[in-house]
C-alpha cells in the first residue's frame, strides 16, 4: 500500500516531476520541454573527481532535447526513432527511473515498465522469489500478490523452472517472465521497450494479444517503443517520430509510419 | 538539507513495510546456492572468533580475564560487532551494485536501499548477540544491568552505519576505484581500532585519536554491555566525539544525496 502514497512532486532545480496516481485525469503524461543531459566524462576517475568539485571538464549529450507531447488517457502512442533517437530515455523518464535535467514532466497513474526485457530480476534469486519481490515492490498484499502470482507464472510458461535460480534462465525465459509480470499487475500506464519481439513465435503471438486485450482497456495507456512499423501500426492510433530527442513529427499513426519511413 | 532530510524520512516511512521483507530477501540472497544456508550465518564466526582466541591466548599468551569477564566473551564482544561493520564498510558503501535493478530498472526510493540492507546485516548482529547472552547463560556467566543498553547502541549503530551507507554509495556507483579504496580500508580499521587488544593499552594520543573512530567506538559500547559494566553515557569523552563523528556523517550524507543521487541511475 505504502508505494502507492507518491511525493505530488519533486523538484529537482530546474526540473519539475509531477507524480500522481490521478486515474481520472484525462491527460497521462505531460512532458513540455524536456532536456536530459547526461555527463560524458573522459574516465571515471574525472567523473569521481566531478562529484568533489565543479572544475572538471565534461562533454554534454542531450538525449531529449526540448521534448513536448501529451499522451491522453486511454491512448496507445508509438514512439519510432532511430537508435540515439532518445526513445528509451523518454521512457525511462516516464518510468522514473531516471530525472529530467530540466522542463516539466507529468505522469498520472501507476506506471508498469518493461524496459530493456529482462527488467528488474535479481540473478541469484529464483523467478518465484523475483515474482513475489515484485508484487511486494508494487505494493500488493499478500493475499492480492497470492491471486496473481499462479496466473503470472502460467502465462510465463516457465514450468518448474520457476522455482530455480534467475541467472540459470535463457534470455527468453527472463523476458517471458518479465512481460509476464509487467502486463499482469494491472498498472494504468504500461512502458514496453522492444519487448514483443522476444520469445519463439507461439509467445510473441501470446504477448500480443495480451497487449491487445490491455489496450481496448479504456482506461490503460500504453506507450510503446518499437523498430518494427508494422508492430507499431498493429497497436497504435497514435505515432511520434524522434531524432536526436526532438519530436520531428506527432500525430496519427499510418501518417507518422509514413514521415518515418521517408526520412 | 532540510528538504532532503525530510525526503529520505519520508521515503523510507512509506516503504516501512517492504524494508522488513527487502532485509529478508537480502539474507536469502547472501546465502542462495549454498546448501547449509543459515548455518553458514553462524560457522563464519565461530571459526573467525575460535582462530582470534587460538592466537591471542595460546600463541601470544595474552589472555587473562577482562574485568572478570572471560577472555572468550570480550572477544565476542568485539569481532561479532566488528563482523556487522566489516559488511557496512565493504557492501554497505557501495550498495546501490549490489541492487542495480532497483536503482535503473524500477522505480524506487535510492535511500530506502541502504536502510534495507543496514537491517539485514543488523538481522544478524541481532542473532549472534543472542547466542553470545545464550551461551552466558549457560555456562553461567554473570550478564548483569548493564546488557540493557544493548538495544539503544544497536539502534545507534544502524543509523550511524545506515547514514554511512547513504554518504558513500553515491561515489561507490560512480566509481569503482572508490569502492577498492574502501574495500582497502577496512583491513587497517580491523586492526587498529581495538577489536583485539585493549584501547586502554593505547597512549593517550592514541585514545583521543580513536575516540573518533566509529568502528572503535560500536564494538567499546557492545563491550560496555558485556563486559567493562558501564553505562555508554558515563564516559562523555568518548560518546561526544562519536555522537561528533555522526552528525559529520549525516551531513554528508544529505549533501552527498541531494547531489548525486539523481545521477546515479544514468551512471550505474
Amino acid at each position: 500500500m505504502s508505494s502507492r502514497e507518491q511525493l505530488p512532486q519533486i523538484d529537482l532545480g530546474d526540473a519539475v516531476v509531477v507524480r500522481d496516481e490521478d486515474r481520472q485525469n484525462p491527460v497521462a503524461v505531460r512532458f513540455e520541454h524536456v532536456r536530459k543531459t547526461y555527463k560524458l566524462y573522459k574516465n571515471d576517475r574525472q567523473r569521481l573527481l566531478a562529484s568533489f568539485t565543479s572544475r572538471v571538464r565534461y562533454d554534454e549529450v542531450n538525449a531529449s532535447d526540448d521534448l513536448s507531447f501529451v499522451c491522453r488517457r486511454g491512448e496507445a502512442l508509438a514512439f519510432l526513432g532511430d537508435n540515439g533517437a532518445g526513445k528509451s530515455t523518454a521512457l525511462k523518464m516516464i518510468t522514473g527511473v531516471c530525472f529530467p535535467t530540466s522542463g516539466t514532466i507529468e505522469v498520472h497513474g501507476r506506471v508498469s515498465a518493461l524496459l530493456e526485457l529482462s527488467a528488474g530480476f535479481d540473478m541469484r534469486l529464483s523467478g518465484m522469489e523475483n515474482v513475489r519481490m515484485r508484487c511486494q515492490l508494487w505494493g500488493l498484499s499478500a493475499s492480492e500478490a497470492e491471486e496473481l502470482i499462479p496466473e503470472i507464472v502460467d502465462f510465463s510458461e516457465l514450468g518448474k523452472y520457476i522455482d530455480q535460480p534467475m541467472r540459470t534462465y535463457s534470455s527468453g525465459m527472463r523476458a517471458r517472465l518479465g512481460f509476464a509480470f509487467a502486463s499482469s499487475i494491472r498498472p494504468d500506464i504500461l512502458v514496453v521497450d522492444e519487448a514483443l519481439s522476444v520469445g519463439d513465435r507461439k509467445f510473441a503471438k501470446k504477448c500480443r494479444t495480451r497487449v491487445r486485450s490491455i489496450i481496448e482497456n479504456e482506461n490503460v495507456t500504453v506507450l510503446f517503443v518499437t523498430h518494427s512499423t508494422a508492430q507499431a501500426k498493429e497497436f497504435c492510433s497514435r505515432g511520434i517520430v524522434l531524432s536526436h530527442g526532438r519530436t520531428l513529427f506527432e500525430g496519427g499513426i499510418d501518417d507518422a509510419v509514413a514521415f518515418y519511413e521517408s526520412t | 538539507m532540510l528538504a532532503t532530510l525530510r525526503q529520505i524520512l519520508s521515503e523510507n516511512w512509506q516503504w516501512r513495510h517492504q524494508i522488513w521483507d527487502l532485509a529478508k530477501i537480502d539474507l536469502v540472497k547472501t546465502y542462495r546456492g549454498a546448501a547449509l544456508g543459515k548455518v553458514w550465518l553462524f560457522t563464519k564466526p565461530a571459526v573467525y572468533i575460535l582462530v582470534y582466541w587460538f592466537t591471542l591466548s595460546v600463541g601470544l599468551r595474552h589472555s587473562g580475564d577482562v574485568n572478570g569477564q572471560p577472555f572468550l566473551l570480550w572477544l565476542a564482544a568485539g569481532v561479532f560487532p566488528w563482523f556487522f561493520m566489516s559488511d557496512a564498510i565493504n557492501t554497505g558503501s557501495n550498495v546501490y551494485r549490489r541492487y542495480p535493478y532497483l536503482v535503473n530498472r524500477i522505480k524506487f526510493p535510492l535511500s530506502v536501499i541502504s536502510t534495507f540492507y543496514t537491517l539485514s546485516i543488523m538481522i544478524i548482529f541481532a542473532c549472534t548477540m543472542l547466542f553470545t547472552i545464550a551461551v552466558c547463560l549457560l555456562t553461567g556467566v554473570h550478564l548483569g544491568r548493564y546488557l540493557l543498553q544493548l538495544p539503544l547502541v544497536m539502534l545507534l549503530m544502524f543509523l550511524f552505519w545506515t547514514a554511512w551507507s547513504i554518504m558513500l554509495s553515491p561515489f561507490g556507483a560512480i566509481s569503482k576505484d572508490f569502492a577498492n579504496l574502501i574495500k582497502t580500508l577496512s583491513t587497517p580499521f580491523f586492526w587498529l581500532s581495538g577489536i583485539l587488544f585493549q584501547l586502554d593499552s593505547l597512549p593517550r594520543i592514541g585514545q583521543v585519536i580513536m575516540a573518533f573512530n566509529p568502528v572503535a567506538w560500536c564494538a567499546e559500547a557492545v563491550r560496555d554491555c558485556f563486559v567493562y559494566k558501564e553505562w555508554i553515557w558515563q564516559r562523555p569523552d568518548e560518546l561526544l566525539p562519536f555522537l561528533a563523528v555522526f552528525l559529520v556523517v549525516v551531513l554528508l550524507a544529505l549533501r552527498n544525496f541531494r547531489r548525486l543521487s539523481k545521477e546515479v541511475p544514468d551512471v550505474l
